[in-house]
């Protein structure tokens, strides 16, 4: 997270604005901001979770499939213990309660930056990952034990609700607007959409459902299972948990060069018409070759 | 058993899948970047232009 724009260490680049009718030639001073830069350090950070992450995971399967014993009841269908509750649990808690968190950090006057929309989106977006393998892990977990691939119970739809809001919210975001403004909408959305969260926790609790209690995360913080079975769960949540952090860097990264070339994407443009030698840049079409297709959604590397 | 691994698999794919569109996304946005930072470089010759060096890092 070092390598926002906001806090890494910027060279002066003051100078005038690019000049509706700028010389042909070299251009001693742009309005260019420098790439935001990662440290050494913020790498090797990176690379340790997900390296970390990645055995974890595989240590995990490993275990949730020849290690640990069947159950008494589901037989070898209790495996799927050891991965649906673990993305549910990054889905529901960790992506969408860390978006929620914050959107409403941005919103709050004292803590607004553009850091915490970019947190939120990347997070939504891992979210919505976690929350895709989560339904159609329960749908195969549930075939074998209630003999459907979906039934409309609380919890369930619930959850298909609470994925299509955020599907909504990465599509608000690619309607083109300033970023104050893009991340001012986001952020209600992203708040009104994790109203449901609260919603789907404890719809095993208020209804009737045919989706089994809290394992885990129950009001009493009973752990139901034991002994080697209740080591891999928690594996498995602690590995899938590192592999959210892992996503997450990587994804507000690309949101920072996101933001870089479409903030600078005019500049570039004029200063590429320039060093061509051409004229008068204002009103008319501006940027060739490879700057030209500098945008966020469309990046062609020349 | 077949449910079992049929939904180890279906998990494990989309998750590395993701991770490998991740890491190819930031790489791409990466060097479009140092492309045009690099394009700042040669427009302004070497008058002091801020920009980044091949390996990432501010420079001025």
């Amino acid at each position: 997270m070092t390598d926002d724009p906001s806090t890494t260490a910027v060279t002066d680049v003051s100078g005038p604005a690019p000049m509706a009718h700028p010389p042909a030639g070299p251009v001693t001073n742009t309005g260019v901001s420098p790439v935001p830069a990662r440290s050494p350090r913020s790498k090797l950070v990176e690379r340790s979770i997900g390296t970390i992450a990645l055995v974890g995971t595989v240590a995990t399967v490993w275990l949730g499939i020849w290690v640990t014993p069947p159950d008494r009841i589901q037989g070898d269908l209790v495996r799927l213990v050891y991965i649906h509750p673990g993305v549910a649990w990054v889905a529901l808690y960790l992506a969408f309660g860390l978006a929620a968190v914050s959107s409403l950090l941005y919103l709050w006057p004292r803590t607004r930056s553009l850091f915490w929309d970019r947190l939120a989106a990347a997070a939504v977006e891992v979210g919505v990952v976690f929350s895709a393998c989560t339904l159609v892990s329960g749908s195969i977990w549930g075939k074998p034990t209630w003999g459907v691939w979906w039934a409309w119970d609380a919890r369930l739809t619930l959850t298909a609700v609470l994925l299509v809001l955020f599907l909504g919210y990465l599509a608000l975001r690619q309607i083109p607007a300033e970023p104050e403004v893009r991340a001012r909408r986001s952020a209600f959305v992203a708040l009104f959409a994790a109203i449901d969260v609260p919603l789907v926790h404890f719809s095993v609790n208020w209804w009737n459902t045919l989706h089994q209690g809290a394992t885990v995360l129950n009001p009493g913080l009973k752990l139901k299972i034991h002994g080697s079975m209740a080591l891999t769960l928690l594996l498995g949540f602690v590995a899938l948990t590192l592999v959210f952090v892992w996503m997450l860097l990587v994804r507000y990264r690309i949101g920072v060069l996101e933001d870089w070339l479409a903030a600078n994407e005019l500049d570039l443009a004029l200063i590429e018409r320039q060093s061509e030698g051409g004229g008068p840049v204002d009103g008319g079409p501006v940027g060739m070759g490879a700057i030209d297709e500098l945008s966020t959604d469309r990046v062609v590397v020349a | 058993m077949r449910y079992v691994i049929a939904g180890y698999v279906f998990v494990l794919f989309v998750l590395a899948l993701y991770s490998v569109q991740l890491i190819w996304r930031r790489r791409r946005l990466a060097r479009a970047a140092d492309l045009a930072a690099g394009a700042v470089i040669s427009s302004n010759g070497a008058t002091g232009a801020v920009t980044s060096d091949p390996a990432g890092e501010v420079v001025s």
